[in-house]
């Protein structure tokens, strides 16, 4: 993986990926961005320090849920989840980036 | 209830800020520790993996400051606040002004309720009439 260029994140997208790794299931900070570089194929690594910031805005927003449990190293670790409004979020995020990625690829085939 | 978390959680953290700050730097040094450890994994001995782990965090006090001042902050949107207060002015001075419409006015005091009914309805248009223009430009 190290040897992988990695796509930088454009502004924005980071919300809808915690988002989507969120859709997924529960967890905690360090698996959102390990869940995030495995399901876009290893192609995205999210800037761990920013993640944080991230998470809280998502939280503050009310999108996101978070409570302390045990980590599988039996440490503790703050937990996220995707609450309802946060499941709509996602949908209109995704309904947006497809819109937005289907304009830009008609307009760079444009002759 | 999500409203009623956020506020919770942004009064909390006012009103305990050494806790919150601890609860944030928990966070993040289990994240370091994780990272640590993978590193570890893949072949690095301790320090090495400590090292890389927190360069690869990036600033910890910096990230740690931000999220704290994330947690500080207003959990609901300003604008949709600051229009419902205006709504709710409104509604308090038109009803004010019905009052005052319908106070006798053959005396002194009946003609200044009304005088101020007329006060409040235009500061209340003007003010209105400021923060539309304000989202116009």
């Amino acid at each position: 993986m190290g040897s992988k260029s990695k796509a930088g994140l454009l502004q924005g997208t980071l919300d809808m990926l915690i988002l989507k790794a969120l859709s997924l299931g529960a967890l905690h900070g360090y698996g959102i961005g390990q869940r995030i570089a495995q399901i876009s194929g290893e192609e995205l690594r999210v800037e761990e320090g920013s993640l944080y910031p991230g998470l809280y805005r998502l939280e503050q927003r009310g999108w996101i849920d978070s409570e302390w449990d045990v980590s599988d190293n039996n440490q503790r670790a703050k937990f996220y989840k995707l609450t309802r409004a946060g499941r709509k979020q996602l949908i209109l995020e995704e309904q947006n980036w497809e819109r937005l990625a289907g304009a830009t690829m008609k307009a760079l085939r444009a002759s | 209830m999500q409203w009623i978390k956020a506020t919770r959680q942004f009064l909390r953290a006012w009103r305990h800020p050494d806790e919150t700050a601890r609860e944030v730097e928990t966070e993040l040094r289990f994240h370091v520790e994780m990272r640590a450890r993978a590193n570890i994994e893949e072949g690095m001995t301790p320090d090495e993996a400590r090292l890389a782990a927190q360069q690869s965090f990036g600033d910890f006090d910096q990230i740690k400051i931000s999220c704290c001042e994330i947690k500080r902050g207003f959990p609901f949107d300003l604008k949709a606040l600051r229009m419902g207060v205006f709504i709710a002015v409104a509604c308090l001075a038109g009803g004010f002004a019905v009052v005052a419409v319908n106070l006798p006015h053959d005396n002194l005091f009946g003609v200044l309720w009304q005088l101020a009914a007329i006060a409040v309805l235009m500061c209340t248009f003007l003010v209105g009439r400021r923060n539309i223009r304000r989202r116009h430009d």
